[in-house]
């Protein structure tokens, strides 16, 4: 086999979570989402940023009501939706995973608002022992509590979607787990936290958590090799999310999305738009979106935009709600001038 | 057999078998090769060989012309649910297929020959391991990690390689320098920039049972340290499959068998009325066997299967 030089970045990623991509972004542009149209150009993108000061039910409910209304949800009465959190991994000491009370506050809401059917779904990315994890978050507690089902990703059954553009990535196509391709609507539930790779992983980038380990590899490390940019535009670009709720109440800063330590922010970051609901939280947290690789490839390829003027935001003002996420010094180079 | 019950788990087995002859993880999903191989081990462990021949067929179908053996017959390519089926094959008697499989495992690539020297350095300092070293990916020419590596060394050993075999001696190398300082191993980083990270209770199992399975003893005291790793963890939460995986790795070391017993009832107290294990037929099959007879899944230096 050809050896290739690699950075010190890529060959340090490729371990543990990502490298950086080896195809240049344009590569993707002209590419047609097979599943999912990026919004219209012109379309004022609506975001709304909620206060919420902790994780009692009713200010839960509260924040996912005004969220609601202020931004644009999906209508969610008679259809099968199903809730993506991020449940990485579990410590005792850090707040790695979304909190389970937000989710079991969002599925109150969507029964209320007479969803069909209503499904967790995950698919961890280091650690195989899905039982243990789901245990030890509390979402198996949630799951049997709210009675929906909750589903490992890792194994789940899945189909082939066409890639994109398959001349961008490695990847001709993506092995979607058939729990999302048969959902009506998907909500990305993610932890807003640094992320020691990615710089900051959001909804987006919580959309790494649907590919199947089984055919992908912990940590989903094919997916690695192609370039985590590159794929988390591959994967957004492929399957719509249709609703981001980001748990920015208690955040990860520092060595996210594992290491770090938690950062109380007091927010709930909603929206239709995956690129602009990560792009406004990317603000929150100190970070200029444009400098996030794979925010800026995604808005190069026009899966929404991550540009303030494009982007309605409805709630606090995003200045007010600034909490600078302290950065790890590889990532310093992220942080948003003030002003 | 310590369990009474434990033969419902065969008639769990036998009724989701699915029509193409294969078995998904969950009664009803698709036909994968990782719950199909364990399947039949089960059912032929269960004295069912009669039972296996259209499993025997799945699995066969899955198998390239190139030997590898990917995920279900539709995968492109190859990928670590080979382990299974090497398994399979050598317990069935399908020699020649065992045979190509085999050559295949021992050729199938991790990224280790993809880093340069200085990759090599720049990822010692970070995450504190050598990359040189070669083991087995999940997926072909990524990365190699702890739990692939173990899974194929266990079914290489069971299928009579010897532990001398330069592929298997560098995966045990690899499983050795992956170690945990504080004990046990999770799925390959022991560190990450100054950060030590956890051991897991699966990943140390499989690490311990392939060791053992390789011939690698008590005496490391990476092995010593496992062991203790598991013992501890054992008086917490603990899952199906990985205490499955723990009494495995217990029964490879001495000192571990003396607390497989109280394992063996623990995980025997898992199964529900319908004969399975959290309706996980991979699951189901691994309880089974584990709790029959260890010898079926892994070598164990000294005794026959």
């Amino acid at each position: 086999m050809t050896k290739r030089s690699m950075t010190r970045r890529e060959a340090v990623r490729v371990l543990g979570t990502s490298a950086l991509s080896a195809l240049p972004a344009v590569a993707l542009s002209g590419g047609q989402p097979q599943l999912v149209k990026g919004p219209a150009s012109g379309t004022l993108l609506q975001v709304a940023l909620i206060p919420c000061p902790d994780y009692g039910s009713e200010n839960l409910t509260a924040a996912i009501q005004a969220g609601w209304r202020s931004s644009r949800p999906p209508d969610v009465r008679g259809k099968r939706v199903v809730i993506k959190p991020n449940i990485a991994d579990f410590s005792e000491e850090r707040p790695i995973h979304t909190d389970p009370r937000l989710v079991e506050s969002l599925i109150l809401h969507l029964k209320k608002l007479q969803a069909r059917e209503i499904i967790l779904a995950e698919g961890p990315p280091h650690n195989r022992d899905t039982e243990w994890l789901f245990r030890k978050s509390g979402f198996e507690a949630l799951a049997k509590r709210q009675s929906v089902p909750l589903v490992d990703l890792n194994y789940d059954d899945m189909s082939p979607v066409k890639c994109i553009n398959p001349r961008a990535t490695l990847l001709k196509e993506l092995y979607l787990p058939r729990t999302i391709l048969s959902a009506d609507v998907v909500i990305s539930v993610p932890k807003m936290k640094t992320h020691r790779h990615a710089g900051i992983t959001l909804s987006m980038k919580n959309m790494f958590g649907i590919l199947p380990g089984m055919k992908y590899g912990w940590p989903k490390n094919t997916l690695h090799w192609n370039g985590i940019p590159l794929s988390i535009c591959e994967i957004n670009g492929t399957l719509k999310t249709h609703f981001s709720i980001i748990d920015g109440v208690v955040g990860m800063e520092g060595y996210g999305p594992l290491l770090g330590t938690a950062r109380k922010a007091g927010v709930l970051v909603m929206g239709d738009n995956a690129l602009s609901v990560d792009a406004t939280a990317a603000r929150v947290m100190g970070i200029d979106p444009a400098r996030v690789e794979y925010l800026a490839m995604a808005h190069r390829i026009k899966l929404g935009s991550l540009r303030r003027e494009d982007i309605a935001v409805a709630g606090e003002k995003i200045e007010k709600a600034r909490a600078d996420f302290v950065l790890d010094p590889e990532y310093a180079f992220l942080r948003a001038p003030k002003g | 057999m310590p369990n009474i019950f434990l033969p419902r788990a065969l008639d769990f087995i036998k009724a989701n078998q699915n029509a193409d002859g294969g078995w998904g993880y969950r009664p009803g999903g698709d036909s994968l090769v990782e719950p199909t191989g364990l399947c039949l081990l089960a059912l032929m462990a269960g004295g069912e060989k009669a039972a296996t021949a259209k499993g025997l067929d799945f699995l066969k179908a899955c198998l390239k012309d190139s030997g590898a053996v990917g995920i279900n017959p539709r995968d492109p390519e190859g990928s670590w649910m080979a382990y299974a089926a090497l398994l399979a094959f050598d317990a069935l008697g399908a020699t020649d297929e065992e045979r190509r499989l085999r050559d295949w495992i021992l050729s199938f690539e991790d990224a280790s020959s993809r880093f340069t020297p200085a990759d090599i350095k720049a990822i010692a300092t970070v995450y504190r391991f050598d990359a040189s070293i070669r083991g087995w990916p999940w997926t072909p020419n990524t990365t190699g990690w702890v739990e692939p590596t173990a899974l194929f060394i266990i079914a290489l050993c069971r299928a009579g390689v010897p532990a001398t075999e330069k592929r298997i001696k560098s995966g045990v190398d690899l499983i050795l320098d992956r170690k945990v300082p504080s004990g046990g191993w999770n799925f390959g980083n022991p560190y990450s920039k100054s950060y030590e990270l956890e051991a897991s209770v699966m990943s140390t199992a499989l690490a311990l049972a392939a060791l053992g399975a390789a011939g690698v003893t008590e005496s490391y005291p990476a092995v010593d340290a496992g062991i203790r790793y598991l013992t501890r963890s054992l008086t917490g939460d603990v899952s199906t499959a990985s205490l499955a995986w723990v009494l495995l790795a217990l029964n490879c070391f001495p000192t571990g068998a003396a607390l497989a017993p109280k394992v063996s009832s623990r995980l025997a107290g898992l199964q529900a009325a319908d004969g399975g294990f959290r309706r996980n037929l991979f699951e189901t099959a691994l309880a089974f066997l584990v709790l029959s007879d260890a010898a079926i899944l892994v070598r164990i230096p000294g005794k026959g299967r």
